[in-house]
């Protein structure tokens, strides 16, 4: 660590004093908020645009009132319907001006604020209170309704009823826009029969009561303001000092409209986005520190995109998205893509590189989870049967694959790409032939399977709920991830055998493995056999997760998603390790969680996170490729 | 050793043809489709996709594979057409200017798609393939965000209100749009067009003889089938299958000048480097080639003949899907001139041009025949897809397998050369 240059060292200086002051600044004002200073920041700022909104309502009530003098003059005059409407917009016109060169007194030094100030406190309790209290009763009415009528899932229903779309177009159809459909709706409760309740209605008659106080103290300061004017004004004072769900950033936010409040109350307003960003400058800081080591360990790719999701990260706390909703879903997508990613090692340690053909698998695993619901299994019992019969099907394929691979050394990336995609056009056709009768299968006009099909009462969540368990907004899918220790645990039991040992030689060094006696041919069908199992293992594990299995070409891109995504946790086309899948499996799935909220709140309704993954997952391919190319094959 | 057929290989290549003459007469009879409308219908797909078939002969030669980063060709043509369509300027001038405007383009991304695909010498197809997917990617980023944002867009239709970027389709058939701007230009009955194709193909094989190009043999072969094709066409049977077609000469003669020119480039010194490179690098390096630089320019040559294919499909089509009508570029092109014979390591103008033919056929038929046998149009198209595959992954399966088979058994091959003597 002594090969600092200076630059380096002034720039993890500048970065560090940077995040402190940030750091600082940030718990001065997160402190701040709950401190008497906070409230009396917030008190101002509300008394601030409280007088505002009082001078433009008597500002409005003068000009009314100067109007309705004049029409009194001109009716008295006795002048005609023209004569009156004349006089009446010559006297607005003339008002309109005067009160444009009033300016309205908000300075608080001056304005007397004494009555003011307990009116409005008054106010804001007695608002405070109603809607603590409506919050109750609506939340006590809303979970009346819902045990009256079980929700039904309606959005599931609307999916599956679709008609078959023609195949030209499902054909065009990737992947990647359903799989982001994984985030599940509440219930929703339909709220119009909901009725105030006494404690309401004694409540908002203490909040009139307090408004009167509030009007007469207004009145005091701008003696302009009448009674009607007070009365339109109600709603907006109202809304501006309490809305239901206030926290400190949202009353702020509002009352800011009306003036700025200075830099102390923006720095209690953002101190979590400065602790946020201060963290993130750390980190910076510490990874600028350590640029050498680091990059050895981790490799530019690797690096990037671990800076990429850390990037994501603080946007996401930035932009006020739950940050830990967000972790808990990349972790439950971390851990339901791990089968299908851990499927990538055997096939790299045996030396046939990136499985690219693993929709081979996928196909096996799809047709496990099919056999199940036809013949009506479910829960933990159907689970066990779809895995068993992919796994058949994908051990009697795998092989075959393996005989193939083993004709076709040093070109194995190319020709497993399209397999796999004939492969895949293939189950098309027989999507659509298969004699399965169940009617949760096909479609119920018209031939062939469902292109979507729903795991409700088959195996749906079977491992995500398994043990489950909160905290706080953090989902811990314990079966799901245990399911993954326990494949990553067997896989690990495997290389350690004599047999892994002996395929993982003949990855490394395929001439050296022969000359030891080693069958390199045996060892590689033995590698794609496994890869091609666990890929029949990981279709059933993802679509348990998922909550739908998808047919027809829904699972073409899944070779080249689990590939990056070991490519990501730092394997190359020819040395993989376990770190590796989960490593890649959780960037890789976690930029992409975290990546479509962000990426929505920075450009609304946009399609950059697609992009984004299309980026990402083929960047590191290509990037993997020109690592193995080149030199070796030259 | 490379260039030298092996009769094995040789069986073996045209065993995908022969199958695949077989598939289209079986799906033709089965789809009961008319001789007159496959014959329309074949002529302007032909129109439309045999000379994106064609640019994808030079990489071959030069030992790269079947170039599937042709896609980034098809993107440098779609920038064209957008900027073409914001222009307004319509019918063959601005088919020019959309030309004129995709060579630079194309060249440069050839240029940067070469240099990438050095560094993974011997996974070039696979190489190519994923870098059309990511740079797919960077065209959506490029459409989406820059073009009709940061780049304002004025013509009505291009950018959808209230959407970001560029609209989905991409309509030339406006007035001012460029819709069979090429192929309306000159456009004959199929006996005329046969005769005017006939003389000029006639004439030109009669010039490469009179400079001792080609030998006599091929020069009779030629005028032979070309006399019987125009003694078959004075018979009403046959005539009659072709009173449909519109034949879009000068559409085809830009096909045949662009036959002629991967003729006449073989001639030269490039084309003499691709084939040396093709053959063997470690031979063409030690010969003072410029290895990395021939192949360099193989696939701008490539990439850049790709867009110009992509523009003829365009103003053929007559409207693009925006975001779509490049991705499927590389498939097709590939298996059709894998189908028409070649390999990945050899195809001529003439199987580029049979595959073209055979691939385009199936595709017209196969829909029909699947409604017949399956009572389901559907499994005809998931069927084509399969085939494109399908015959992509045959042809690498052989191509390796043969590749293997020589390394590992040189007797083998010596066996099957004596054979072939």
């Amino acid at each position: 660590m002594n090969s600092h240059s200076k630059s380096q060292r002034i720039a993890f200086i500048a970065l560090l004093a940077a995040a402190i002051v940030l750091i600082a600044g940030g718990i001065f004002g997160v402190v701040n908020r709950t401190s008497a200073a906070g409230e009396q920041m917030l008190s101002d700022m509300r008394l601030t645009a409280l007088l505002t909104t009082a001078g433009e309502g008597s500002k409005e009530a003068l000009v009314e009132a100067e109007v309705e003098a004049a029409r009194e003059a001109a009716r008295a005059a006795g002048g005609g319907l023209s004569e009156i409407k004349e006089a009446v917009a010559a006297a607005e016109a003339a008002a309109m001006e005067r009160v444009a060169n009033m300016t309205v007194e908000v300075d608080l030094d001056t304005v007397d604020t004494s009555a003011l100030i307990p009116a409005v406190e008054d106010m804001l309790a007695a608002q405070r209170a109603l809607g603590e209290q409506t919050d109750k009763d609506e939340a006590a009415y809303a979970e009346m309704m819902l045990a009256q009528a079980p929700a039904e899932d309606a959005a599931e229903e609307e999916i599956l009823e679709e008609a078959p779309a023609d195949a030209e177009a499902a054909m065009d159809m990737d992947m990647s826009e359903d799989e982001m459909m994984l985030e599940e709706e509440e219930p929703e409760v339909d709220m119009s029969g909901f009725v105030a309740t006494e404690e309401m209605n004694a409540l908002s008659a203490v909040v009139d009561e307090k408004f009167a106080g509030l009007s007469a103290a207004l009145q005091g300061v701008s003696p302009d303001l009448s009674d009607a004017a007070l009365e339109t004004l109600r709603p907006t004072i109202e809304s501006l000092l309490y809305q239901r769900g206030d926290t400190y950033e949202t009353q702020y936010d509002r009352l800011n409209a009306y003036g700025n409040a200075g830099f102390t109350s923006w720095v209690t307003r953002y101190g979590d986005d400065l602790i946020t960003v201060g963290v993130a400058l750390a980190l910076v800081a510490i990874m600028v520190f350590f640029a050498k080591p680091l990059l050895k360990a981790l490799g530019v790719p690797r690096m990037i995109i671990t800076c990429f999701f850390m990037l994501l990260c603080v946007l996401a706390v930035i932009y006020d998205l739950s940050l830990t909703t967000l972790l808990s879903n990349a972790v439950v997508r971390m851990a339901m893509n791990s089968v299908l990613v851990l499927a990538m090692l055997p096939g790299i340690q045996c030396g046939i590189g990136l499985n690219l053909g693993l929709p081979l698998g996928i196909v096996g695993g799809l047709l496990g989870g099919l056999l199940c619901i036809e013949f009506g299994f479910s829960g933990l019992p159907g689970f066990a049967f779809a895995i068993a019969v992919g796994c058949l099907i994908a051990a009697l394929v795998g092989m075959a694959y393996g005989v193939l691979l083993n004709r076709l050394k040093g070109s194995e990336m190319s020709v497993t790409t399209y397999v796999g995609y004939s492969i895949i056009s293939l189950m098309c056709i027989a999507w659509l032939l298969l004699p399965f009768q169940s009617d949760k299968l096909r479609w119920p006009l018209g031939r062939g399977l469902r292109a979507t099909l729903t795991l409700d009462g088959a195996y749906r969540h079977i491992l995500n709920d398994f043990l489950a368990f909160d905290i706080g907004s953090f989902t811990v899918p314990t079966g799901l991830i245990l399911f993954m220790a326990l494949c990553c645990f067997l896989m690990w039991l495997f290389s350690r055998s004599k047999t892994g040992v002996a395929m993982q030689a003949v990855g490394n060094n395929p001439r050296f493995a022969e000359a030891t006696g080693i069958s390199v041919n045996r060892m590689r069908i033995i590698g794609t056999t496994l890869s091609t199992m666990l890929g029949a293992v990981g279709i059933i594990v993802y679509s348990q997760s998922y909550g739908f299995m998808q047919l027809y070409t829904a699972p073409r891109q899944m070779g080249f998603i689990a590939a990056s995504a070991i490519l990501i946790g730092g394997a190359s086309v020819s040395r993989a390790k376990i770190s590796h899948v989960i490593i890649g499996a959780f960037l890789f799935q976690g930029v992409l969680t975290l990546g479509m909220p962000v990426a929505n709140a920075l450009v609304p309704q946009s399609t950059i996170s697609e992009t984004m993954r299309i980026l990402i997952s083929n960047g590191i391919i290509l990037y993997a490729l020109t690592k193995a190319g080149g030199g070796s094959r030259g | 050793m490379a260039n030298k057929r092996t009769f094995g290989e040789w069986m073996r290549q045209n065993v995908v043809t022969v199958i695949f003459i077989i598939l289209c007469a079986a799906c033709f009879i089965l789809s009961g489709e008319t001789p007159a409308y496959v014959a329309m219908e074949l002529v302007d797909r032909m129109a439309r996709n045999a000379f994106i078939v064609l640019s994808l002969i030079i990489p071959i030669v030069a030992g790269m594979g079947i170039n599937f980063a042709i896609t980034i060709g098809a993107m440098a043509a779609q920038i064209a057409l957008l900027w073409v369509l914001e222009w307004q300027i319509p019918g063959i001038g601005g088919f020019v200017v959309a030309a004129l405007m995709t060579i630079p383009i194309a060249t440069l991304f050839g240029f940067l798609i070469g240099k990438l695909l050095n560094k993974m010498k011997g996974q070039e197809m696979i190489g190519g393939m994923i870098l059309g997917y990511f740079a797919n990617g960077l065209y959506q980023l490029l459409f989406l965000f820059i073009f009709g944002n940061l780049i304002p867009l004025h013509t009505d239709g291009l950018v959808i209100q209230g959407s970001t970027g560029v609209a989905n389709t991409m309509d030339l058939s406006k007035p001012n749009g460029i819709r069979k701007a090429l192929d309306l230009l000159v456009r004959l009955d199929f006996v005329p067009a046969l005769y005017l194709f006939a003389g000029i193909i006639a004439v030109a094989m009669l010039i490469l003889y009179l400079r001792k190009s080609i030998p006599l043999r091929r020069l009779v072969v030629v005028v032979a089938v070309l006399a019987a094709c125009v003694i078959a066409v004075q018979f009403p049977a046959v005539s009659e299958i072709f009173f449909l077609v519109k034949v879009p000469v000068v559409t085809f003669l830009v096909v045949g000048l662009l036959c002629l020119f991967n003729i006449m480039i073989m001639k030269t010194r490039l084309g003499q480097q691709f084939r040396a490179v093709g053959q063997n690098r470690v031979v063409a390096n030690a010969a003072g080639i410029n290895v990395d630089r021939t192949r360099v320019i193989a696939i701008i040559f490539s990439t850049v003949l790709a867009g110009l294919g992509h523009l003829i499909f365009a103003q053929n089509i007559g409207s693009l899907q925006t975001y779509g009508a490049h991705e499927q570029v590389g498939l097709y092109a590939g298996a059709a001139i894998l189908v028409g014979g070649a390999s990945i390591v050899k195809a001529s103008n003439g199987q580029a041009l049979l595959g073209c033919l055979l691939f385009h056929l199936l595709f017209i038929v196969v829909s029909g025949a699947g409604r017949t046998v399956f009572g389901d149009a559907a499994i005809g198209e998931y069927f084509r897809v399969f085939i494109s595959y399908g015959v992509i992954a045959v042809a690498l399966v052989m191509h390796a397998w043969s590749a293997v088979s020589k390394r590992k058994d040189p007797e083998a091959q010596m066996r099957a050369a004596s054979e072939k003597a």
